[in-house]
């Protein structure tokens, strides 16, 4: 059976090249399209979370809903070795992030100042990679670093001095003048244009809040699971005055965003679907016209109904299985190109992206379960359609299908 | 006294429409283990209809059809095709091979339907292909022979189950004189040698001059019945 499922195949090779090119083509783009959009959200998510923000943050219960230094934490009540006994867990590394007023010269804007210890920070605060002036500060020194979009604002130079007036924690006057000692450049474009690092030690004496910090990153293993990680440390340290969030519980409107787009690309995917499924079908009804006298003549010399359907089916599965594997052994360059050589945005999809804080390029994902699942669906259709040949020989009289 | 290998009672086959066709119209027959029986009559007289039946490939709105006793309008579909592979060859007029199998595959495609082994399959189709003087061309696929080679080929199939009697539908409409006379040789060798019963609906001389039984149907109805 299987060699007559085979030979029928090249009987008509046209046909089997436009099934095929079908089924690959529409493989290709699904992957291409689905890997852009997870990889972007991907690489946006890994750029924001891990790079930043960290995946699990500590907080005092209640600051991330009311983000005041009212409510940092007393790092005196965190047993740190707890985190520290975790396999997965590197450290904890100590923020304080509050906002100021900013002035130099007869410029003046409101920023985001955040108190860091370079040395311990998660990449995208390491400093010293992101310099475009200068250099970093030490732990103890008394000196910041401006991201480069809010020094092009002031039109900083290195040297240059900030003055800084805000309210410190509890109500205190929180003021301050440093001298800029490094400009650089943030990955994340908001970010770039509004921030004020300045060492850790520097910022709880500014804030006025000496053994507070209002977040603590968990900075985890790389590889680690968070959602595990998070519910073993929540058994181990239980929280009756802390509050250990993830990501997406940080940033639910990034979640959102994420499904709200796979929700959109899914549509267009399933038209995608829709379309191959009529190509398929189309090539499956060319099939069964052109072969309708063969089939009663199969029939008629003692080739049971089933047998025969079982013999298209088997022509249709070969097709679409070569279709599909075609397609998803082709993609995988595409998926590893465009991954290390992300396409640049510009206009105002550049701006679009930008607005939500993700870095304005268009990574792929090469995750292969991208490639089994589109493959694996497009092989259902072909599956599915193949059905139609089935119900034709099922209900075909030999004498009429003799006759045409 | 030879045994009867069809028998066919009163047998009806009406086309239901606006106005009904009786294409076989009371039709009784008996068909004798080795006859060489020719259906003739001309087109639309209801002979390819009644050799449909014959076969199982069509149902008659009533009466019966007995082969080797057993009465095939009773039987259900996948029974039938059974029955088919089992009982009946069939020689179409339009050869009717599978493109895509050699000579050989085409003959031993039925065994292999029949779950035959490999090795008889192989030595039957040899052999079968070699009665219809086919030597040579074995593996030649059906777009790689003439029309009269590829008849050939359609009676070695038809022989390969090795089925109680051949049904012949107008096997010889698309050959040319040599070719129809070569396989009338074969068949009459078969149907003496192997004592094969062959029924055939033709509207050929050629065929009903070497048939040694010709059954005259006109209008659905059997209308004279003449033996040699």
């Amino acid at each position: 059976m299987l060699k007559l499922a085979w030979r029928n195949i090249w009987r008509n090779k046209g046909r089997s090249a436009i099934t095929i090119a079908a089924v690959m083509f529409c493989v290709i783009f699904a992957v291409v399209l689905r890997s852009f959009q997870i990889g972007v959200w991907e690489n946006m998510t890994h750029e924001i979370v891990a790079n930043n923000f960290g995946y699990l943050q500590l907080h005092q219960k209640g600051f991330w809903a009311d983000q005041t230094l009212d409510n940092s934490l007393e790092l005196a009540s965190v047993n740190e070795q707890i985190f520290l006994d975790h396999p997965d867990v590197k450290g904890l590394i100590p923020r304080i992030e509050s906002f100021s007023l900013v002035s130099t010269g007869e410029g003046t804007k409101g920023t985001l100042v955040m108190g860091i210890d370079p040395q311990r920070e998660l990449p995208g605060l390491q400093l010293d990679q992101f310099l475009v002036q200068g250099s970093t500060f030490a732990p103890d020194d008394k000196s910041v670093v401006v991201a480069e979009g809010l020094a092009k604002f002031f039109n900083l130079s290195i040297g240059d001095t900030l003055l800084f007036i805000g309210q410190g924690y509890h109500g205190a006057s929180a003021y301050g003048r440093y001298p800029v000692v490094g400009i650089a450049r943030m990955r994340n474009p908001e970010l770039n244009k509004q921030l004020v690092l300045m060492p850790f030690k520097e910022a709880q004496f500014m804030y006025n809040c000496v053994g507070r910090a209002t977040t603590l990153v968990v900075d985890l293993e790389e590889g680690a699971s968070y959602k595990q990680v998070n519910q073993e440390l929540l058994a181990a340290i239980g929280l009756s005055a802390l509050e250990l969030l993830s990501w997406e519980q940080l940033f639910p409107e990034i979640i959102q965003t994420i499904e709200a787009d796979m929700a959109g690309g899914q549509i267009f995917i399933s038209i995608l679907y829709v379309i191959i499924s009529f190509v398929l079908l189309g090539t499956v009804i060319m099939m069964v016209a052109e072969r309708q006298r063969e089939f009663g003549i199969l029939v008629s010399i003692g080739m049971r109904k089933s047998k025969l359907a079982m013999v298209t089916v088997m022509e249709n599965l070969i097709l679409t299985m070569g279709g599909a594997l075609l397609g998803m052994a082709i993609v995988k360059p595409v998926q590893f190109y465009f991954k290390y050589n992300p396409i640049d945005l510009s206009g105002q999809m550049r701006e679009a992206v930008e607005r939500f804080n993700f870095e304005p390029k268009l990574h792929t994902t090469t995750s292969f379960m991208i490639n089994i699942n589109h493959g694996s669906i497009i092989f259902l259709i072909g599956s599915l359609v193949s059905l139609y040949a089935v119900w034709k020989i099922m209900t075909l009289n030999p004498v009429k299908s003799m006759r045409s | 006294m030879s045994k009867t290998v069809i028998e066919v009672k009163d047998l009806f086959k009406v086309y239901e429409g606006p106005v009904p066709v009786k294409a076989v119209n009371g039709i009784s027959l008996t068909i004798k283990e080795g006859e060489f029986t020719a259906l003739k009559g001309p087109s639309g007289c209801g002979k390819t209809t009644l050799l449909n039946m014959l076969g199982g490939l069509d149902y008659p709105t009533s009466g019966s059809i007995l082969v080797g006793g057993n009465d095939i309008t009773s039987l259900g579909e996948n029974e039938l095709i059974d029955f088919r592979l089992r009982n009946i060859g069939f020689v179409f007029q339009a050869y009717n091979l599978i493109p895509v199998l050699s000579a050989t595959e085409n003959v031993s495609f039925i065994m292999l339907l029949q779950n035959r082994p490999k090795e008889e399959r192989e030595d039957r189709a040899r052999q079968l292909l070699q009665s219809v003087g086919l030597t040579g061309k074995e593996d030649k696929r059906p777009g790689e022979l003439s029309g009269g080679q590829q008849q050939r080929v359609a009676v070695a199939r038809a022989l390969a189950s090795k089925p109680q009697f051949v049904l012949a539908d107008e096997p010889t409409a698309n050959l040319d004189s040599e070719s129809t006379a070569n396989l009338l040789d074969i068949m009459l060798k078969l149907n003496k040698e192997e004592g094969m019963t062959f029924v055939f609906a033709t509207h050929d001389d050629r065929v009903i001059n070497r048939a040694r039984r010709v059954v005259a149907i006109s209008d659905g109805k059997v209308v004279s019945d003449l033996s040699k």
